[in-house]
């Protein structure tokens, strides 16, 4: 399955910014592993549908622990770790905002 | 361009937005702050002048409004130089400063201006710190990819602010 996101807010900046686009992709889940440092769109029951970076995994239960690079950033911090079953995919594709 | 294409297809059928998502106070940046202050800092000036033209500065009603205009050009001048200082920490990340290299200069004349406007009732410097703030707003807003317009303040001083033009 793949899916064209816009992004908003900006906790992930500098790289990721209010207004670039994102193509996730779930099926690469199937033969590649997510590692720590790729950036995952996935759903919350508070917020929404979100984008951060892993920045580690569950070696048990293969829960990601997301967090975005500002220090405000909404996060596992808050929310605790993001199961699987949530992913709407990993980025695959990145197209920034021209500034 | 692809990302135009991008913009069309999101126009046209509404892309889902995905949340890079903040708390308070990420995300609320706006320089109009700043700028208003230095606009009252002007506008403290201006009410100096005056009164310091009127009678012979003796009597405490005199005495009770100077300090208060005094005071509140301290407060905005220190305001100003606060405000931009959160966003310089907070919002202006490396790529905002490659792409604008003016931006560490065009503060380092924000914060001694906002001194010189706390120090002296020089309203040629407080004019200066507007302006100054001003350009921070415009590039503020070109990081945004939002455009910018300029237009007399609805009050006195009057002079001239940056505002987006959304």
């Amino acid at each position: 399955m793949i899916k064209v996101l816009k992004v908003t807010g900006d906790s992930l900046a500098p790289d990721y910014q209010e207004g670039d686009f994102v193509v996730a992709l779930k099926f690469p889940f199937l033969f590649n592993s997510i590692a720590p440092g790729d950036i995952v769109v996935f759903r919350n029951a508070d917020y929404g549908t979100m984008i951060k970076q892993v920045e580690s995994i569950d070696p048990v239960s293969g829960d990601l622990h997301v967090i975005g690079t500002h220090p405000y950033s909404v996060d596992s911090r808050q929310f605790g770790a993001l199961a699987r079953v949530d992913l709407v995919g990993k980025v695959i594709w990145h197209i920034k905002n021209p500034r | 361009m692809i990302h135009n294409i991008f913009e069309s297809i999101d126009k046209k059928v509404g892309v889902e937005r995905a949340s890079a998502h903040c708390d308070v106070p990420c995300g609320i940046y706006d320089p109009i702050v700043a700028q208003i202050s230095a606009l009252t800092v002007v506008r403290m000036i201006d009410l100096i002048e005056e009164l310091a033209g009127k009678g012979d500065g003796h009597d405490t009603a005199y005495h009770n409004s100077m300090g208060r205009y005094v005071a509140v050009k301290e407060e905005h001048a220190e305001n100003a130089k606060a405000e931009i200082r959160i966003i310089w920490g907070d919002y202006i990340k490396a790529q905002h400063k490659e792409n604008y290299p003016q931006l560490d200069g065009i503060v380092h004349k924000i914060m001694q201006l906002g001194s010189k406007s706390r120090q002296t009732t020089d309203r040629e410097a407080a004019v200066e710190l507007v302006e100054i703030i001003n350009e921070f707003a415009e590039i503020f807003w070109a990081t945004k990819g939002i455009n910018t317009k300029r237009a007399n303040a609805p009050y006195a001083p009057a002079l001239e602010l940056v505002y987006p033009n959304l």
